[in-house]
């Protein structure tokens, strides 16, 4: 199945960054393909290592773009990133000690991090570049 | 060439911790040397502006000029134009010592041979401007460096006519060559400047000024020694004498004494050898070098952290060539990469959350990839156990890391700390693969690849991505900075942070997050603060008192008492080969009009024989051809004899042509030399022949029998 479907309220109405955000969330998708049924803890560790470290590679763009730019909320969105990604780690490590990756769940907070990251922070970003 | 290496090395760490001890790392004066040259070239530079400001440059008021500065503006003018020469002198000790540390050090093999390259022609340039300074004194030692430079140069044998004839006696000296020396004098550092700005290129976030406490402390050493020793001029230079004793700066001038026993081309082929055999110096044997560094595009977007933290510069961000939508990707010269890993330590993918083959940092070292580092410390987690579990991520230059393995401590090696992506302390700390991570790298502020110190401290700290996420707990973060050979002090951290982390356990208290996240470090036992003021002011005082010193000790004998100095020098041009004749009437009609001439003569003349005899004994026969690419310039003479003070007898022949035997000119003179007189023995055909002294000086005044 699917994990994770675009929506209409993730657009934040900038083709190439709108863009940007469908590729990850196609990323995120393959990668839960690739996991398929079979959920040994290693593989599912895995996959969300992959997922970690696109997101990490992701946000380490956008600072860069942001620093170029010399946006001014870059400390706020930079921490709001350290947020999401410290909201993975937690998981990965609940996972490491046994906890069993719930999709129904996971696709809910990563929807959630579309909503609310992507669409406040990303958002005022792009209203900042386009000033 | 390695024996060599090692001893010095061995010589200079000891050196190194020993003033470690004093100045602390930060400040330690041999791991700041090159900012100090930066540093010293300023304080020349300023006060050569200051000095020049109130420098007449006139050949005959230079001297008077600068002796009025000295005494009249002591307090500043006379400051200035100490610190400008011993700031000039110091840093020719700066520039020595750091290029044999480098050596010794092995910083300048393979891929670091840019700097080591470039700073050759430094030196030379730096050299110049010393000899060009000193000449511009115009006294007694500005004449032997202006007589001893040209005699020098003239051995390469490029000029028509020796360049030391500017400088044979008072009647020839004129103020355009000096003119020439100022120009020089102000363009010599320039080209020095840029010289520097070349030689620093290839180092990313290059060092140029020294923290500010060496920076003052080396300016105010300086101005102690200029107010306790200030720089002089020596007697006003007079051409028609010689001086007999000369107080030289050894710094700049060493090498002259030995024009006095070598002849000035061989000094040369030595000089240029020498540094042609240190421009091969970095291939000498050329490094076995590990791979360099590779992107790997699939996980490479362009984020540029490696570009930002490559201290070698050996990154460029390039356009994207995979056709992905990013803009740019990570390129790596492999001319440039030294292999030390950096890179892979600020790559965002670099995370050991990955797992096995799906692995992959945007950027790798082929010898040593992130899924083989994870894979060392998931064993090396595995082999320790016990209360307190320490992994220790240890650099190739640090102090022997790999004595501390045991049963509760693992030691991961990396060519440099700064290659370990912060995730991976993140691993070891937040899935409990150990209590305590220490990473072990060089001496601090002299990471042997420039950078590893400084980046990890400041992703640790949040000051640099990627950082060490926040969540990680920094009390469980040790750095332990170590000169190679301080073993003790290594093992010394990692007690005290064992002890540490068990106090953590037994519920010590955490303590409160600091404004900057700093690692854990071991408390050094230090010197008391008043020994460590003693110990500096003694260093600066060793070290601006070996400068004041060899800034003129010892006094050099240029001439032995009781002697004066004969030159035989002139420039005379042989007879044609053949005389010019007159073209006859036939051949002028049979000749265009516009080139018609009256005369034909065929270029070319004879050379030059001459011999002088000292008191009836043969001094010098040689034969001198003529000058120019046609051999119809002037044949040019330039020898001087060290003669007893005394009453001589002169006998001087030349023949000029090209016969067998017989002399165009002689002449013969008795003369009264006396001691540290410059005689010269001069030739001029439009006056008569031979000429002896100037008049002044021809006190025998008379033919000889």
């Amino acid at each position: 199945m699917t994990l994770l479907k675009w929506q209409a309220n993730f657009r934040i109405g900038i083709g190439e960054v709108d863009h940007e955000h469908q590729d990850l969330i196609e990323l995120i998708n393959s990668l839960h393909d690739a996991l398929g049924d079979e959920r040994s803890g290693e593989r599912v560790e895995a996959f969300l290592g992959e997922i970690l470290a696109d997101i990490s590679a992701h946000f380490a763009l956008e600072e860069k773009v942001m620093r170029d730019r010399h946006y001014d909320a870059l400390a706020e969105h930079k921490a709001d990133h350290e947020r999401l990604l410290d909201e993975l780690r937690d998981l990965m490590d609940a996972q490491a000690e046994g906890a069993v990756l719930d999709d129904r769940r996971f696709a809910a907070q990563l929807a959630q991090w579309f909503t609310g990251h992507f669409q406040t922070h990303d958002a005022r970003f792009h209203r900042y570049l386009a000033r | 060439m390695d024996a060599l290496k090692r001893g010095l090395r061995a010589v200079f760490l000891r050196l190194e911790a020993a003033l470690e001890a004093v100045f602390g790392s930060r400040h330690n004066p041999l791991t700041q040397l090159g900012t100090l040259g930066w540093f010293l070239f300023w304080i020349v530079t300023v006060s050569g502006i200051y000095v020049y400001i109130f420098f007449d440059t006139g050949v005959t008021q230079a001297w008077e000029s600068l002796d009025r500065l000295s005494r009249e503006q002591w307090y500043l003018g006379g400051l200035m134009r100490s610190l400008h020469r011993y700031a000039s002198d110091a840093l020719v000790l700066v520039i020595l010592v750091h290029a044999l540390r480098e050596f010794a050090m092995d910083r300048m093999r393979g891929n670091r041979w840019f700097p080591w390259v470039t700073g050759i022609p430094l030196l030379w340039f730096l050299y110049a401007c010393g000899i060009t300074g000193y000449w511009l004194v115009w006294d007694q030692l500005a004449q032997y460096v202006a007589v001893a430079t040209t005699e020098w140069l003239d051995s390469i044998g490029i000029f028509a006519e020796p360049i030391a004839r500017n400088f044979l006696d008072s009647e020839r000296l004129s103020g355009r060559f000096f003119t020439l020396i100022i120009y020089m004098h102000i363009a010599l550092p320039l080209l020095m400047l840029l010289a520097m700005w070349i030689h620093i290129q290839r180092h990313a976030h290059a060092r140029v000024n020294p923290p500010r406490a060496l920076a003052v402390g080396t300016l105010g050493a300086l101005v102690a020694l200029s107010f306790a020793w200030p720089a002089m001029s020596q007697a006003p230079a007079d051409l028609d004498r010689v001086p007999f004793s000369l107080g030289l700066d050894w710094f700049y001038l060493a090498v002259y004494p030995l024009l006095e026993r070598l002849d000035g081309s061989t000094l040369w082929l030595l000089l240029i050898g020498g540094s042609v055999l240190l421009t091969l110096l970095p291939w000498l044997p050329p490094l076995k070098k590990a791979p360099a560094a590779r992107v790997d595009l699939d996980n490479c977007n362009g984020c540029r952290r490696c570009f930002a933290d490559c201290p070698f510069g050996a990154i460029t961000m390039i356009a994207r060539t995979d056709g992905l939508a990013y803009e740019q990707e990570a390129s790596v010269d492999p001319d440039m990469c030294m292999s030390c890993g950096i890179c892979v330590g600020a790559c965002p993918t670099a995370t050991p959350f990955r797992r096995g083959g799906h692995l992959s940092a945007g950027i790798e070292l082929p010898d040593r990839t992130v899924s083989g580092l994870r894979e060392e410390v998931v064993a090396a987690a595995a082999r320790i156990s016990g209360d307190a579990r320490v992994i220790v991520f240890g650099c190739n230059h640090d102090a022997d890391s790999d004595r501390l393995a045991d049963a509760s401590t693992a030691v991961v090696r990396l060519p440099c700390v700064g290659m370990l992506p912060p995730p991976f302390v993140d691993l070891v700390l937040m899935r409990h693969q150990a209590d305590g991570v220490l990473l072990s790298g060089c001496a601090g502020h002299d990471c042997f690849e420039r950078l590893g110190d400084q980046w990890t401290e400041q992703r640790i700290a949040n000051e640099r991505d990627p950082n060490l996420r926040t969540r990680v707990p920094r009390e469980r973060v040790a750095v332990a900075w170590n000169n190679p050979i301080r073993h003790g002090a290594l093992d010394e951290a990692l007690t005290q942070f064992r002890a540490h982390l068990r106090g953590l356990a037994a519920g010590g208290t955490t303590p409160a997050p600091a404004a900057r996240p700093a690692a854990w470090r071991a408390k050094l036992r230090e010197l008391p603060a008043a020994a460590r003021y003693t110990g500096q002011g003694l260093v600066y005082a060793l070290v601006v008192g070996f400068v004041g010193f060899f800034a003129t000790q010892p006094a050099y004998t240029y001439l032995a008492e009781d002697h004066a100095l004969l030159k035989l020098s002139f420039s005379h041009a042989g007879q044609p080969l053949k005389p010019c004749r007159r073209y006859t009437h036939e051949e002028l009609t049979n000749t265009k009009f516009s080139e018609r001439s009256a005369t034909s003569c065929e270029r070319g003349r004879w050379p030059v024989y001459v011999e002088l005899d000292l008191n009836g004994e043969p001094i010098y026969r040689a034969t001198h051809d003529p000058a120019g690419l046609w051999n119809d310039g002037p044949s040019a003479v330039y020898a001087r004899f060290e003669v007893p003070a005394g009453r001589h007898r002169l006998d001087a022949r030349l023949r000029d042509n090209g016969a067998d035997q017989g002399f165009t000119f002689t002449a013969s003179r008795m003369v009264e030399l006396k001691p540290g007189t410059n005689f010269v023995v001069d030739f001029r055909a439009a006056e008569g022949g031979f000429t002896f002294g100037l008049p002044a000086q021809d006190t025998a005044r008379q033919e000889a029998p």
